[in-house]
């Protein structure tokens, strides 16, 4: 029984769950779960193009998911990864239509622009929670509404472009997209900069004196600033590195796949993220491969849509049910070792 | 001087379903539990009051449905928070995704379409009782709150669940109690948007009054007429962007929309360190 437990409480009694909850959303619509889940594995791996998508999705996910990771280690809770990376966006969609630089240098620059557009909104909160003692978890959530407003109106006014019919910045010009990974797809080289990133993010965990006090604060805050580290510092420069790199997901979204910023940048990657870093038992390197699980929910539930009928919204339900049991399961984990 | 109706009339009722999420994040955080899922409850309140209304050809039992939809969300919630010792923010963010999505699942498997509901039975005019209903509720959290056992129970599960437990009483016990009743009154609120201002369920339709209910909590110093005072002044400003509406070019719609949200910032930041919370608040018992 002990062991049936722990086995269930672990990554594969996630699987298991996902399938059966996705096989139990499929019945309902009125599809077999044979059916559902071939159309599911079929539109996110089934060719190029698919699999392409797929990874489109998992480097979307991957970037919020990996600085939700850096601030939940830090015992932050970076509500907001929507909104910064809406704002990493806007800044890259911004620079990209007006600014005109050797290409290279360019794509360098809206990336970079892209972390401080994020950066900036995950710093706000910061500075806010450092400063005033605000909480972080409000100060992100609103943080997501503002950026959303802030981004419509000025993509349906001063950043608008000049031919563009919605609410949506001109495009960039073809030398300053983000080169292409896969051929003929839209799969850009966002993905090998995400996962260096999630490298560098492992590294700095396990082998810096920054990680170290990062992990310190997030698990034992008393303790670390009795041991001297400055917590208020740690604060605001966590919450601020960690919408940086959701920053330049935004930035890849719009060089790499959209070439110009629009509001529809993102349909809840930044809340999805959260689901995928936890899955990733906020580690970098397990975060790499659950964004990849999810990437398959996301490609495949569009599939899984068109040819079985069965709402893609689903696959946003079993992600809750799936924060919900993992977060659990840590408890069920624990006390299975007491016993 | 008709401006100055329109404005107290308005804010009366786009205050509604944010006192009511207020009250029952007040509740919630008085026992000890931070009810992230505030929203993803009065999405619940107010998806399952359209789909009963419809099967029913009522409102009433619509209502009560999103009520009962929110309090068994609460229940989740409770759950998680108590006996599952799962971290409350987690939580609360899974039950916020799994009523989204779930809402935008339910649309298309039950009326084929995505967006919106068709349109169900109302409560039409009668929904001035539910304006009412809501600060009656707050004079009534009130006096729960501070003048009776339990409500001092609940206060102190939120402050010392220990010296709870020491008085021979069960705070995991309490804290589900004040979870449930806290998912029931944003269902209430939700219900309010779906079938009291309107006639069906959009997506979107909450449009974040869960979190702003969130914000008038700590605006409000965790008491129920405080929040309530809290969601008033975020009713006027909602209230302003329709009666100033068209009257000042100068200003964008959507900067009118964002307004709240930026007032809520600010006034965190210049709010937080004067006020406190309940001492044990979100942390798990």
């Amino acid at each position: 029984m002990k062991r049936a437990l722990s086995m269930l409480s672990g990554p594969l009694g996630a699987i298991l769950l996902v399938v059966v909850l996705m096989s139990l959303a499929m019945v309902v619509a009125g599809t077999s779960p044979i059916d559902g889940f071939s159309a599911l594995f079929l539109g996110a791996l089934g060719g190029r193009n698919e699999l392409g998508e797929t990874l489109v999705a998992t480097t979307s996910l991957l970037f919020p998911a990996l600085g939700i990771t850096l601030a939940f280690r830090a015992g932050l809770f970076n509500i907001g990864a929507e909104g910064q990376l809406l704002m990493g966006g806007l800044f890259a969609g911004a620079a990209g239509a007006a600014i005109a630089l050797p290409p290279a240098i360019e794509i360098t620059l809206l990336l970079l622009l892209g972390a401080v557009g994020g950066g900036i909104w995950g710093g706000i909160a910061g500075w806010m929670k450092a400063r005033f003692g605000a909480s972080e978890i409000i100060a992100t959530l609103m943080l997501n509404f503002v950026a959303a407003f802030l981004a419509l109106d000025l993509v349906s006014g001063p950043l608008k472009g000049p031919v563009a019919s919605g609410a949506e910045t001109a495009w960039l010009a073809p030398q300053y997209w983000l080169p292409t990974l896969l051929p003929h797809t839209r799969l850009s080289i966002g993905l090998v900069i995400a996962l260096a990133i999630a490298v560098v993010l492992q590294f700095v965990f396990t082998r810096t004196v920054f990680g170290y006090d990062l992990r310190a604060a997030g698990e034992a805050p008393e303790a670390a600033r009795r041991s001297g580290i400055d917590l208020r510092r740690l604060t605001w420069l966590s919450l601020a590195l960690s919408g940086a790199i959701a920053g330049v997901g935004g930035a890849v979204i719009v060089t790499g796949e959209l070439h110009r910023f629009n509001t529809q940048l993102s349909p809840g990657y930044g809340f999805t993220a959260i689901a995928v870093a936890l899955v990733g038992d906020l580690n970098p390197l397990w975060v790499c491969v659950a964004a990849f699980g999810f990437g398959i929910l996301e490609a495949g539930g569009l599939a899984m849509q068109a040819s079985a009928q069965v709402p893609k919204d689903a696959i946003h339900l079993i992600e809750g049910l799936i924060i919900l049991v993992l977060a659990a399961r840590r408890y069920v984990a624990a006390r299975t070792e007491v016993a | 001087m008709t401006l100055a109706i329109t404005l107290i009339v308005l804010t009366l009722i786009k205050a509604t379903p944010i006192v009511y999420a207020a009250l029952g994040g007040v509740i919630s955080e008085r026992s000890g539990v931070i009810n992230i899922g505030l929203e993803g409850m009065m999405v619940a309140g107010a998806f399952f009051a359209v789909i009963v209304s419809y099967a029913t050809g009522s409102p009433v039992p619509g209502l009560m449905a999103g009520i009962a939809a929110g309090a068994a969300f609460g229940y989740i919630l409770a759950l998680a928070a108590t006996r599952f010792k799962v971290d409350q923010i987690v939580a609360g963010t899974g039950i916020n995704l799994i009523c989204t999505g779930g809402a935008a699942y339910g649309l298309v498997l039950l009326f084929n379409q995505p967006g919106a509901s068709v349109q169900v039975h109302a409560l039409g005019s009668d929904y001035w009782i539910l304006v009412l209903l809501a600060f009656a509720l707050a004079a009534a959290l009130h006096v729960v709150l501070y003048r009776t056992p339990w409500g001092l129970r609940v206060r102190a599960c939120g402050e010392n669940p220990f010296a709870v437990t020491s008085a021979g009483l069960n705070p995991l016990l309490l804290r589900t109690y004040a979870v449930v009743l806290s998912g029931a009154l944003a269902g209430l609120g939700g219900a309010f948007l779906s079938i009291g201002e309107l006639n069906l369920y959009s997506e979107g339709m909450t449009a974040g009054r869960g979190f702003i209910a969130l914000a008038a909590v700590i605006f409000g110093r965790w008491t129920p007429l405080g929040a309530t005072g809290a969601a008033l002044v975020f009713g006027l400003f909602e209230a302003l962007q329709f009666v100033l509406e068209g009257r000042i070019a100068w200003l964008p719609p959507s900067a009118m929309s964002a307004l709240p949200y930026v007032a809520a910032l600010i006034a965190l930041a210049g709010i937080t360190g004067r006020v406190r919370p309940p001492k044990a608040d979100g942390v798990p018992y």
